[in-house]
């Protein structure tokens, strides 16, 4: 099973080179990054996985932009909104990671949504950069929406993906400490394990099988 | 006065962390309250108060923390979430626990050695201060007065460039 941060953002974005950050992802416990509009490199044997990042608010214009993209095949990530886009969105083909669910209103992703996203195989990233970033309230709430999403995922099973949207070698952080900062809203450290796994197997999923006449 | 015998004194423990970028000279007050703060605001006054974090040493990019026995998944937590220091981007990673001073410093990962002098070099079109370190990491400190910019690269961009 492979270790994946679902998110980085090295340089010109960040203050640290691709490599750089891989360099320091491979030391820190990771065999693989997701990087936006990166190629598919390895380097110092941490494998980069590329990834489109969505953040439009059109079910259509984002299903054209999947379109577009449909044979480079890397992973893509649609930024969550609203209960009806939520759903919309997990209907749609070729939607890999639903994120920054942390952001959008209390029950936008609700039970619905969570029923949707196991059964079309849509994984739910849990971004760690608002529990190491920020404090007092701002803090609260994060961890108030990552509780009940841990409360829809012990229900439902859905895929969840863990990433640190590390801008700076400095936001790193090794996947001990990953499953520490899970512990504060009650994720177990089996499923935040399988959660860094489900990022780098998600390309590999094979879908139904297509009799070709 | 007489001291409290062993068997009623708090059991303690020592953790070593290193400090990330290397090359800060941290000052240990400032790193205790930075911490204490981080601590708090996870766990609150009371499990703080019980924790009883203190720093004992802060020495190059090393720092020793003293800490009720018991509390390393709160400490190790609190330390993940320390983002900076006196307007300085900075990260803690713990490396090892033990219940003596003595035996952590015996397990003190051996110093890496920063290359002296600083080189001077251009990336991107501007002029950067470059140290490098542990092989392929470079750290780039641009040259300038005001709102220097911090870029941390390897060798081989920079070859690259």
């Amino acid at each position: 099973m492979t270790t994946t941060d679902a998110c980085l953002h090295p340089y010109p974005d960040g203050n640290s080179s691709l490599r750089r950050m891989a360099l320091e992802a491979g030391a820190l416990g990771f065999d693989s990054i997701v990087v936006p509009d990166a190629p598919p490199q390895e380097y110092f044997g941490v494998r980069v996985i590329p990834a489109i990042l969505i953040a439009e608010l059109n079910p259509r214009v984002i299903s054209g932009l999947i379109r577009a993209n449909g044979q480079k095949q890397p992973l893509v990530m649609v930024n969550a909104g609203e209960n009806g886009f939520n759903r919309e969105i997990l209907n749609l083909k070729g939607i890999h990671i639903l994120r920054q669910v942390h952001k959008t209103r209390k029950n936008s992703f609700d039970h619905v949504s969570a029923r949707l996203a196991a059964e079309r195989g849509v994984a739910v990233d849990i971004d760690l950069s608002p529990i190491i970033h920020s404090s007092g309230l701002s803090r609260q709430r994060v961890m108030q929406r990552y509780n009940d999403l841990v409360t829809l995922f012990n229900r439902y099973r859905f895929s969840l993906t863990l990433s640190s949207n590390a801008c700076s070698i400095l936001d790193l952080r090794s996947v001990e400490e990953i499953c520490l900062l899970c512990g504060l809203f009650s994720l177990e450290e089996d499923d935040v394990r399988e959660g860094l796994g489900t990022a780098g197997s998600l390309l590999d999923q094979k879908g139904p099988v297509t009799v070709v006449t | 006065m007489k001291p409290l015998p062993p068997t009623l004194r708090r059991k303690k423990r020592y953790m070593l962390a290193t400090m990330d970028p290397p090359g800060i000279e941290p000052d240990p007050r400032e790193l205790y309250h930075v911490i204490s703060e981080s601590v708090t605001s996870l766990y609150g006054d009371g499990k703080a108060a019980a924790i009883g974090l203190s720093v004992i040493s802060a020495q190059a990019n090393q720092v020793i923390f003293r800490y009720t026995r018991g509390y390393d998944k709160e400490v190790r937590t609190a330390l993940a979430t320390v983002t900076d220091m006196a307007d300085q981007r900075i990260a803690l990673r713990a490396k090892v626990t033990s219940g003596t001073l003595h035996a952590l410093r015996r397990k003190l990962p051996r110093k890496t050695d920063t290359e002296p002098g600083l080189s001077e070099v251009e990336y991107h079109g501007r002029t950067y201060c470059a140290r490098r370190y542990h092989g392929q990491k470079v750290d780039l400190l641009e040259k300038g007065i005001k709102r220097q910019e911090l870029l941390y690269i390897t060798q081989d961009d920079l070859e690259e460039s």
